[in-house]
Formats: structure tokens, C-alpha cells, sequence
């Protein structure tokens, strides 16, 4: 078991997946709370726009796909709140057309190879030094901005209005939070991969909510779910040399499974 | 005498949705230490006034001031405590417990940067022993009965140590003794702290005694500054069809 942080790459692996998992169980729990899940989905496969883009072009894919996710979360958000348009159906919109774009880049490029696919359900062989100096700056700005609105959030998820009565700015941490979330997804697709970072912000707090606790503890429970999900994850993606994405979902699943029989009444 | 800055000013304000009138041409003034309520048919309006004076929803025409401020440029919004009606509707498997619902008041006073000082701690103390929810403070809010629900939902309110309290309809779901203990709270908070009190309620019978003053909202307002003498004001009647009887009725019993 030890043996594997011998390697380089498998620490800088583990320090990413800790720092992807610390940022995806808290600010997921707002987004959950809010039963907005599904902007996680649409997130990530407009970061898959970036990654198409970053490849091509010879940038760093993480910088563009951090640029992409942003833009399409103000997207959304913009779409939202000035026309009439049911929230789903935004997300379903953007989500495909995003994933087409990024399709029609990478197929002009000619550039469907094995490293394409470790952007869909992530690798643990794929960190770089500077991704993960990337990781940790935008890791650390995200849990501050998540540190200091955390309250100001939980309150606008259970009572939006009276948290806007009471005098909080509703919107202007609305669209702190999605661009948070975004960042923090576009970080992730390294490890998780576009197509399974859903799972990972959403399955902890869905786990965690089986408990029936406070919301301090319910953030507790989810932090310790992800966590031990990215650590057995990777773990078994090193040892059977599978996508560590899609380890790391599973671990969440069985999280997920257990949370439910376990609080059965 | 000294000039008092009304709570609440409003003229001539109209709102529309789809085409439809909602509110036409309300005016009203309410001032420090008022205690009103406002009563009407469902779909009369008032849940939407109250909402409009809160900066909930935009008027079609007319003015708000808040504290002698225009709506949008007022700030002060901790001196204004808000008790939604829909308080039973929220998510009733959200992770909170009543502690943390009752905290929830004080988030806006304190700053950034800020943790919770001695003074948050003793409004929240006060507030949840005021409404009797401090034996019930580490229980999930879903755990609550209806009545113990609208109580944190109202200590919340009070944490904020606001100078107005709004109230929709907060006896939905309350029984009966658990009403008359609120409304005596309400009478204290009103007349010790010289709180502006403004609700919504139906049940204007069990109040008629109590209150200062009397708005019936249906699309248009009328105003009983004395509410015992809600039966000669001759177009209530009219307007809501309320049992004048039972108001008089209830007079006498007490």
C-alpha cells in the first residue's frame, strides 16, 4: 500500500484528489441544498470545451477549461435571470452544446487520442507539477471565498427570501457560488474526469444527508465520504490500472449504498 | 413635538402580474410602535404588499419608503425582522437544527471576517427564550411540530434584535393556547421594546381587542385605526365579508 507514494506522480495524484475532494464535498452541498445538481454535469462538459481548446492549441487545457467553466456558469446564470426559461431546460441546452463544441474542435484537430480520454474519466498519471500548482492556488482561493460566505450561503439555501430581507446580497453569492463551483470543476476533471465529476460533488452530501444531522456535521460526514472515496479510488486505480474517475465514483456509490441501508428505518 | 420618520410609507401604489390588478392605488403610513394587522380575502393581495414593501417584488407604479428612505436605496435591512408564510413549505429535510435556523438571524449583522461575539450569542439566547424553543435548540427542524416550526422561525426573526416585525399569517397550523401565548408575546414585544408589529392574519376575532390598527387589503385599502370600531366601518363588510359579530362577540368574553 505504501509503496505506491514511492512514485512522484501517484503523490501529486493523492495531494490533488485531497484537494478536489476537501472543495467538491462543501461547495456540493450547497448545490445540492438548492437542488441544483445538475449544474455540475453542465459545468463539466463545457470544461470539456477549455480541454479541447487547451490540447490544440498547446496551452495548458486546466487554464482554459477553468476559463470555460466559468463562462458557461455566467452563461447560465445570465440565462436564467433575464429570460423566461425553466432552469433544466438551460442546463440541458448548454450541457449538449457544449460537449458538441467541443467534439467538432477536437474532430478538426484530429485529435482524438488516449490523452482525450483521460480528460473524460480522469487518470491518475495525468497530474502534472503544474497542475497541481494550479490546483492549489485556485484550491485555496475557492475554500477561502467558500470560508467567509459559508453562512451567508447555507442561509440563502434554506430561505432565499429571507436571507435577501434580512439584507444579504442573494445574487451577487449566487453567482460567487456557480463560479466557484465551476472553477473547482474544471480543476477536478484531472483527476475525476468530465463525465464523473458530477458524482463527486453531488454523492457525499446525498450520503451525508442520510444521517440526518445538523448542517456542521452533515458538512463533516461529507468531507470524511469524499475523502475516503478519493483515497480507495486512486488507490484501486493504481493497483488495477483503471481510470481513477471511475474508482473513485464507485468507492462514492458503495458510500452512497451504505449511508442508505445503514440509516433504514 | 418631535418629528417621528414613518416605518412604512407608501402612495399610490399599484401592481400588476399578467394583466391582472393585484393592488390599486394603496397609500399608507406606518409609524414607530404601531401595531397593525392586515387582514382581506385570500388572493386580496396582502401577502403581496407585504412582499412589495420588503423589496420582494417591483410595484407597477407608486413609492415605498422605508424608514424615510427610498426602497432601493434603503440598506438597513437588520432592522426589519421577516416571518415568511410559507415557513412550512421549506425543505423539511434540510440539515439544520433549530440552533443553527436561530443563527441564522444574526449572518447579515455580523460582518465579513466576523465570528460570532458575546452580543450574537445573547440575542440568540434572548431570542430563542422569548420563544420558547431553547429545550428544542440540537432537535433537526424536521423534526418539529408545525407550531414549533413557525416558533424558531420567529426567533430567527427576533436574533436579528429588528425594530419592525413582519409576520404572514403566522398562526398557520398553531393551536389555539400556542395562539393566545403568541399574541400576549406579540402585545409584550410591541408595548416593552416599542416594536413595530405588522401581521397578516385570518383570525382577527381572537386579536380584535389587541390591536392598534386594522388594514383590509382587497386590491384596495382600507384603513380602521380603531378596530373595536371595526362594525362602523361600513364598507369592511363590504369589502371582506368579515363577521363583525364575532368581533364584538369576542369583546365581551374576555
Amino acid at each position: 500500500m505504501i509503496e505506491m507514494l514511492q512514485y512522484d506522480f501517484m503523490i501529486r495524484a493523492f495531494l490533488a484528489g485531497i484537494i478536489i475532494a476537501v472543495l467538491a464535498a462543501i461547495s456540493g452541498s450547497f448545490i445540492v441544498l438548492r437542488r441544483y445538481s445538475m449544474i455540475t454535469e453542465t459545468l463539466a462538459h463545457s470544461a470539456l470545451v477549455g480541454v479541447a481548446v487547451g490540447v490544440i492549441a498547446g496551452t495548458s487545457p486546466l487554464w482554459m477549461a477553468v476559463v470555460a467553466a466559468l463562462v458557461s456558469a455566467w452563461t447560465i446564470e445570465y440565462l436564467r435571470s433575464n429570460f423566461q426559461l425553466y432552469s433544466d431546460s438551460v442546463l440541458a441546452i448548454i450541457l449538449s452544446g457544449s460537449l458538441a463544441l467541443a467534439v467538432i474542435i477536437v474532430s478538426l484537430a484530429g485529435a482524438f487520442n488516449s490523452s482525450l480520454f483521460s480528460y473524460l474519466f480522469g487518470s491518475i498519471l495525468s497530474v502534472t507539477q503544474e497542475d497541481l500548482i494550479i490546483m492549489s492556488i485556485f484550491g485555496v482561493i475557492a475554500l477561502s471565498l467558500l470560508g467567509l460566505f459559508y453562512k451567508e450561503l447555507y442561509f440563502i439555501a434554506y430561505d432565499e427570501e429571507v436571507a435577501r430581507t434580512s439584507g444579504i446580497k442573494v445574487d451577487l453569492l449566487n453567482f460567487l457560488l456557480v463560479s466557484i463551483v465551476a472553477i473547482i470543476i474544471a480543476l477536478s476533471i484531472r483527476i475525476v474526469g468530465t463525465l464523473l465529476i458530477g458524482a463527486m460533488m453531488v454523492i457525499p452530501t446525498v450520503a451525508a444527508l442520510q444521517f440526518k444531522q445538523g448542517f456542521a456535521k452533515t458538512i463533516a460526514i461529507a468531507l470524511l465520504f469524499s475523502l475516503l472515496a478519493v483515497i480507495v479510488g486512486m488507490s484501486s486505480s493504481y493497483f488495477f490500472s483503471l481510470p481513477s474517475g471511475a474508482t473513485i465514483v464507485l468507492a462514492l456509490l458503495f458510500i452512497f449504498i451504505f449511508s442508505l441501508v445503514v440509516n433504514r428505518r | 413635538m418631535k418629528f417621528v420618520s414613518p416605518i412604512f410609507e407608501v402612495k399610490n401604489l399599484f401592481f400588476q402580474a399578467n394583466a391582472q390588478k393585484i393592488l390599486e392605488d394603496i397609500s399608507l403610513t406606518i409609524l414607530p410602535g404601531d401595531y397593525c394587522a392586515i387582514i382581506g380575502p385570500n388572493g386580496g393581495g396582502k401577502t403581496t404588499l407585504i412582499r412589495l414593501l420588503l423589496g420582494l417584488g417591483k410595484p407597477t407604479t407608486g413609492e415605498i419608503k422605508l424608514f424615510g428612505q427610498a426602497l432601493s436605496r434603503f440598506k438597513r435591512w437588520n432592522k426589519i425582522g421577516y416571518v415568511p408564510q410559507r415557513a412550512s413549505q421549506l425543505d423539511q429535510n434540510f440539515p439544520a437544527t433549530v440552533l443553527e435556523v436561530v443563527k441564522m438571524g444574526r449572518i447579515a449583522k455580523q460582518g465579513l471576517f466576523r465570528r460570532e461575539t458575546q452580543e450574537d450569542r445573547d440575542a440568540i439566547e434572548e431570542a430563542m427564550a422569548k420563544m420558547d424553543v431553547t429545550d428544542i435548540q440540537d432537535k433537526l427542524i424536521g423534526e418539529l411540530s408545525g407550531g414549533q416550526r413557525q416558533r424558531v422561525m420567529i426567533a430567527r426573526a427576533l436574533a436579528s434584535k429588528p425594530e419592525v416585525l413582519i409576520l404572514d399569517e403566522p398562526n398557520t397550523g398553531v393551536d389555539v393556547v400556542s395562539q393566545q401565548r403568541f399574541y400576549k408575546l406579540l402585545r409584550e414585544l410591541n408595548q416593552n421594546e416599542n416594536m413595530t408589529i405588522i401581521f397578516i392574519t385570518h383570525d382577527i376575532g381572537v386579536i380584535a381587542d389587541d390591536i392598534g390598527r386594522l388594514f383590509t387589503v382587497n386590491q384596495n385599502l382600507l384603513t380602521c385605526n380603531n378596530p373595536k370600531e371595526a362594525i362602523s366601518c361600513e364598507d369592511m363588510s363590504a369589502l371582506y365579508g368579515i363577521d363583525a359579530h364575532l368581533i364584538h362577540n369576542h369583546h365581551h368574553h374576555h
